[in-house]
């Protein structure tokens, strides 16, 4: 910068030629602006979008930079469960995603499971140990996130499980190869490992008193019995050959079906019936999935039907079941023989019956198979079976649960932080019909534990962070983040504001097109009859990679393009962030335009 | 990597100070900021009347850490020449010295030292910030003003009817050494071209867009996204031009039409779609004929 | 050593002998031979300066200040049109003070085209900030070039040595040169005290507002009156070393003269002819030689022309609409002298575009301003056309 030495030869107060001895900072340009930028961290839709609560865009943010015990941290931070959800979750973040609108979602659940799939040392620290302690019940996800979360915070946690292991539907229905047992055990023990007091073969309600539970300082009700109903279809019920989805997914590869040639229908068009039907396959049977309802209206996750039809499973729609028929009451043009040998003897339910088929009316018009041919809506037709699995929805049962608790619409009634009418009971996943999806319970499990920790220290007279709902929902209409809660984000954020970042706001100049990675899996020809995962997901170097095409919508990630183009040098670089010097900045705004995030906005507040 | 990082190649170096007096948005004060970036203090630079002379700062100010001979407004490369005879005499020869000009200074009043110079092969590295009219007299049209465009001599009811004056062909003429074009948009390039104008002899001709808000009739943070579609739409190619006849693309041209580039400029507001089809017509054209040089066969 | 040279070599060898390290220089005749020789001495590296063959003379100019700009010895030469040309950056050269060195070889001025001497092309310069300086001979211009950049350094401004086309620029004379080494004695290197230095950044000429401009103007007008003293200095330690002195003007048997003429350039030699005729004829007739133009040196005139009855300034040069110009300085410079010291101003207008000025010119001039004697003044024109068709 010119010398800004007083210049000696001055005479008549000048120089004797117009030489500069000082810069410009004297010209405060700042003083010419009528609108400014700041810098104000926004959220990505991603995390308003995730059912758990998880900093996603965080998460990316740490793998860009290479950070990958540090990325994994952030995940369990809000879901102590990242392999199981990047392999079942429903994934609304990518449907969220920004980049959508630019080429491909980011394959966030192949990162999550990437990360999920980590072998580190897990560096959430939990608070210092309090003296209270919790009972949840029902191991599930909702129950397994809401110890988690509460052993984090320091209390001591017993989790009771009516089962020989925990883990809920996730171990009961979720087959091995799209769930392998280790990655749950994995996560499970992980969560034992901060002290968890898991506490299994004990029902509650039987094994152990409700009013036992009384002794807690807080209770969370986490999951809810399936009822084990009798089939409903005419002509089901003691036929051999009939089963329930639940039943039959309990038994998993352990179980001694032998379906070898076998023709399976399925019924229902969730992931119940999805994973029954992939299960039949790998015991021999073949299958056919029958779903009343379009194409369209499948529930099951999208990967899953994909792979369902790669192993060969058929599916027909938009067919409703009548009846089952079976070797007492075959159709009248069965040309099937009835061989004596096939009636079941000694089963102690007297001689049973056997499946030959399933009697179907079409609730709208179908294709017949041959080419070109539709059926009409209400055409009957029959479908040979020899085994039926029953896979459609099956609500929760209520009814152990204490009955003073208020319920509304068939499960308990909860606030937005699980707390029921009883005083220091709250409730969650299926028991508050917040258990749909995975992500889902894993979401209710962690705002309940937010709710019982708030009631606590309220109750202990500490104080407590003024968080309301909003506050600590991500956009204000996400689920809750834990580290907000906590205050102890890891994450530098500059003057945050609560909401989320729309593809507006963004600026693709500064990115390229790559096309997103696919998951890679298993070579259907290769999976024959084996319970080995079929998705394989993406390698370190590809997970990261993909985490590279993260726009970091709404946060701040040091690009230094503001500063860069900055016609002012108004922006410096510091430690964290920037300075954006205001005595100088005119307000172009060009620094805000060309923010590739939206991590900046411009204000006429202040002025 | 999906967005191009590229802090860690934008050298950290400031050698422009804040509180210089360009208007906010302002691209000639970027193209400066970022040639003086890649130049570093070795440098002198010889200013001649352009928003520059303003820019810097009335006396006893300086915006610029390196230093600078203000000069009437046709003498850029003649006063380069006499500076850079003198730092040679002194057995300088690493200093650069820059002539650094607006499209008035260069296309119109200052073309003949240019030529001079350059047929000289005075060893002078010539910037001209292109913001398309005498901008600092406020917005009278140059030879650089695209057709069409509004300014306060060419009015909305009789727009420029000449087309930009094609000054890379004509210093091209010269045989050169090394000339290119880039924008206040396109750091990494314009970096790497000023680092190799650096370093190579002889004359160096640098031609930099630099969108200006009040003469382009543009909101002031429009100013980069400006210069990127110009260079989008092929209105504005990236080049380089060695010896003047080896002509190459340093970047793959997307081709966004024209129109979007034109109608977001109040300084074409007026134009029709017939007009904004000639535009285009032309864009196109010109685009063939850079296209037969780098292939060699202009 | 003593050499016979054209006055346009004079000016070359003073400007090798001062050891400029940039030349930046575009011909015109008449003119060329300076800068054709300074070429040959740099190719043959007896001078060891860039010279830069800019493409017009407003580029020299430019050229050569934004050399002087960066601490070098700068020089260029010119003439009529080219000087004219260069009218802009004139201007800079001497408001940027920078000390430029400039021969401009006195061409008249198109249109009609002509290559011939008169005084217009440089006089109507002088509004500029430059030096200027006349002479009569060759030896007296390389004496002077030589001196015109110990000036230009000592007071930080432009010197513009001026001589006649072809009387001078083209004449032989014989001519001393001094040895190098004594001129370096003389003249040593230039150290100039603001300079482009990226050790130490600056920038020069930005906007100067009202507030400090007149000062600048002012500091510049203070440096002109230096000019006068320096001037005197360095004429007498040239006469010192070299037995040659000139002063800002020189007076020629004018002790006891009724009239004198006022002369300048090479109309000067002819007027000490004409003077020596009518003094041996016992006239007091009395000659002034102009040499320093600007600054104008008023206490020098008044001293030589205070109580003198007549004179007669003979101008090379008009100022169209108003009267030549060397008559217009001297009277203003004698404005304010006494009434009784204060001498009938006459001028004459003579050789324009190249006309031959010959001692009957002047005899001429000296019989009408005889003739004229107790005329009443403010009757008369200002300016007399002498050797003119009628």
């Amino acid at each position: 910068m010119p010398d800004d030495r007083p210049n000696t030869d001055f005479v008549h107060g000048v120089p004797p030629i117009a030489v500069s001895s000082t810069t410009t900072m004297a010209n405060r340009t700042g003083s010419w602006k009528y609108i400014r930028p700041i810098y104000q961290d926004k959220i990505a839709p991603c995390n308003a979008a995730c059912p758990v609560g998880i900093d996603i865009e965080g998460v990316m943010n740490l793998l860009r930079e290479g950070h990958l015990a540090e990325a994994q941290d952030l995940i369990l931070r809000e879901n102590p469960l990242p392999g199981v959800t990047g392999r079942l979750c429903e994934r609304p973040c990518e449907g969220a995603c920004n980049r959508v609108q630019f080429d491909e979602a980011v394959s966030i659940h192949a990162v999550e499971r990437m990360l999920g799939d980590l072998e580190t040392t897990p560096m959430a620290a939990p608070k210092p140990a309090r003296a209270e302690q919790v009972a949840i019940v029902g191991s599930g996800p909702a129950g397994l996130a809401c110890a988690w979360h509460l052993a984090r915070l320091g209390y001591a946690v017993d989790l009771f499980e009516s089962e020989a292991e925990a883990g809920g539907r996730l171990r009961r229905e979720v087959p091995e190869y799209r769930l392998p047992r280790a990655v749950l055990n994995r996560e499970i023990n992980r969560i034992r490992a901060l002290g968890v007091n898991l506490r299994t073969h004990t029902r509650v309600g039987v094994d152990v008193k409700w009013q036992e539970l009384s002794a807690y300082d807080a209770v969370f009700l986490a999951g809810a019995p399936r009822r084990i109903k009798a089939i409903d279809l005419p002509g089901a019920s003691e036929v051999h050959g009939v089963h329930t989805a639940h039943e039959f997914l309990r038994g998993g590869p352990g179980q001694p079906v032998d379906l070898l040639g076998r023709r399976v229908t399925v019924l229902g068009g969730g992931d119940a019936a999805v994973d029954a039907a992939r299960c039949a396959v790998r015991h021999g049977g073949r299958v056919t999935i029958v779903h009343d309802g379009p194409h369209d209206s499948l529930r099951g996750h999208a990967d899953a039907v994909k792979e369902a039809i790669r192993e060969g499973v058929r599916f027909v729609f938009d067919a409703a079941p009548l009846a089952a028929r079976t070797s007492d009451d075959p159709p009248d043009d069965w040309e099937g023989r009835l061989d004596p040998a096939d009636v079941i003897q000694g089963d102690g339910y007297g001689v049973r019956a056997r499946l030959v088929g399933v009697e179907f009316t079409r609730s709208a018009p179908g294709s017949t198979g041959a080419a070109g041919m539709t059926a009409p809506a209400g055409e009957r037709f029959f479908q040979p079976a020899d085994v039926l699995i029953d896979a459609r929805p099956v609500p929760a049962d209520l009814d152990a649960l204490p009955s003073e608790i208020a319920r509304v619409g068939g499960v308990l009634a909860v606030d937005a932080f699980g707390r029921t009418s009883r005083e220091s009971w709250f409730a969650g996943g299926d028991a508050a019909g917040e258990g749909g999806t995975v992500a889902e319970a894993l979401g209710s499990g962690k705002r309940a534990a937010i709710g019982i920790d708030r009631h606590l220290r309220a109750r202990a007279g500490e104080e407590v962070p003024e968080l309301d709902a909003k506050a600590l929902r991500y956009g204000g209409t996400g689920n809750m983040s834990m580290t907000r809660w906590r205050g102890d984000d890891p994450v530098f954020r500059t003057n945050e504001l609560n909401e989320v970042v729309t593809f507006e706001m963004l600026n693709m100049a500064h990115f390229a097109r790559v096309e997103a990675h696919e998951d890679r899996h298993l070579d259907p020809d290769h999976r024959g009859f084996g319970w080995a995962e079929t998705n394989l997901g993406l390698s370190t170097e590809e997970g990261l990679a993909e985490a590279a095409r993260c726009f970091n919508c709404g946060v701040c990630n040091m690009c230094e393009l503001c500063m860069i183009f900055c016609p002012d040098v108004a922006i410096k670089r510091q430690a964290q962030g920037f300075s954006l010097s205001y005595k100088y900045c005119k307000g172009c705004g060009v620094c805000v335009e060309e923010c590739p995030r939206g991590a900046m906005s411009m204000t006429r507040e202040g002025l | 990597m999906s967005q191009t990082v590229i802090k860690n190649q934008v050298p950290d170096q400031e050698l422009m100070s804040s509180g210089h007096v360009a208007c906010p948005g302002c691209g000639g004060s970027l193209a400066m900021r970022m040639v003086l970036k890649e130049l570093g203090p070795k440098t002198v630079i010889a200013l001649p009347a352009c928003c520059w002379t303003i820019v810097a700062g009335p006396y006893p100010q300086s915006a610029l850490g390196v230093p600078v001979y203000h000069t009437a407004f046709e003498t850029a490369a003649a006063t380069a020449s006499g500076i850079r005879a003198a730092l040679d005499m002194q057995g300088d020869t690493d200093t650069t010295v820059m002539a650094w000009a607006g499209d008035g200074g260069t296309f119109d009043i200052g073309l003949q030292a240019l030529s001079g110079a350059a047929e000289r092969n005075e060893n002078i590295l010539y910037v001209c910030y292109d913001n398309e009219a005498y901008m600092n007299t406020g917005v009278q049209r140059s030879s650089s003003t695209p057709w069409g465009a509004w300014t306060t001599t060419t009015p909305a009811g009789t727009p420029k009817s000449h087309p930009k004056k094609d000054i890379l062909s004509i210093m091209a003429a010269h045989r050169l050494p090394y000339a290119a074009t880039s924008t206040i948009a396109h750091p990494l390039d314009l970096l790497a071209k000023v680092k190799r104008a650096k370093e190579t002899y002889g004359t160096r001709f640098l031609h930099i867009l630099a969108p200006c808000p009040p003469g382009w009739k543009t909101p002031d943070e429009q100013t980069i996204d400006l210069a990127r579609q110009a260079v989008n739409t092929r209105v504005f190619p990236l080049l380089e031009i060695e010896d003047g006849t080896r002509w190459r693309f340093t970047i793959d041209h997307p081709h966004e039409p024209v129109a979007d580039y034109v109608r977001r400029q109040g300084r074409f507001r007026h134009l029709t779609e017939e007009q904004i089809a000639h535009i285009q017509v032309e864009v196109d054209e010109r685009w063939k004929m850079l296209e037969g040089r780098v292939r060699g066969q202009g | 050593m003593k050499k016979v040279i054209m006055g346009n070599h004079a000016v070359s060898w003073g400007v090798r002998l001062a050891r400029a390290e940039v030349i930046a220089a575009y011909p015109i005749t008449p003119q060329t031979q300076i800068v054709e020789e300074l070429a040959e001495m740099c190719a043959a590296g007896s001078l060891k300066a860039r010279f830069i063959k800019v493409e017009s003379e407003h580029s020299a100019m430019a050229a050569c200040i934004g050399a002087a700009a960066a601490g070098a010895r700068a020089f260029t030469a010119t003439s009529a049109q080219g000087l004219a040309l260069m009218h802009e950056m004139l201007h800079w050269a001497a408001g940027g003070r920078l000390p430029v060195v400039m021969a401009d070889v006195n061409r008249a001025m198109a249109p009609g085209w002509t290559v011939w001497t008169d005084q217009n092309d440089s006089l109507s310069q002088r509004d500029t900030g430059w030096i200027q300086l006349y002479c009569e001979s060759n030896q007296e211009v390389l004496d002077t070039t030589i001196q015109a950049f110990k000036l230009a350094e000592a007071v930080d401004l432009p010197v513009m040595i001026v001589l006649d086309a072809f009387f001078l620029s083209h004449t032989y004379e014989p001519v001393d040169i001094p040895d190098a080494a004594d001129v370096d004695a003389f003249l040593p290197p230039r150290k100039a005290r603001y300079k482009l230095d990226t050790k130490e950044p600056h920038s020069f000429g930005a906007l100067a507002p009202p507030s400090v401009y007149m000062e600048m103007r002012l500091r510049q007008q203070e440096a002109m009156a230096e000019a006068l003293k320096a001037a005197r200095a360095i004429d007498e330690e040239w006469g010192q070393r070299f037995g040659r002195r000139y002063g800002l003007l020189e007076r020629y048997r004018a002790e006891d003269a009724e009239l004198l003429l006022v002369t300048s350039g090479t109309v000067t030699s002819t007027a000490r002819y004409v003077v020596d005729q009518l003094r041996a004829k016992g006239e007091k007739v009395g000659l002034v030689k102009a040499r320093m133009f600007r600054p104008f040196p008023t206490e020098d005139w008044r001293a030589a022309l205070a109580g003198v009855p007549q004179v007669a300034v003979l101008d090379r040069n008009i100022s169209p609409g108003h009267s030549g110009i060397f008559a217009e300085e001297i009277r203003a410079a004698l404005y304010d002298l006494p009434e009784n010291q204060r001498p009938a101003i006459h001028g004459y207008i003579v050789g324009l575009g190249g006309r031959d000025v010959r001692p009957e010119t002047i005899i001429d001039c000296i019989d009408r301003t005889r003739a004229a004697a107790g005329a009443r003044k403010g009757t008369e024109r200002e300016d007399v056309w002498v050797g003119v068709k009628s």
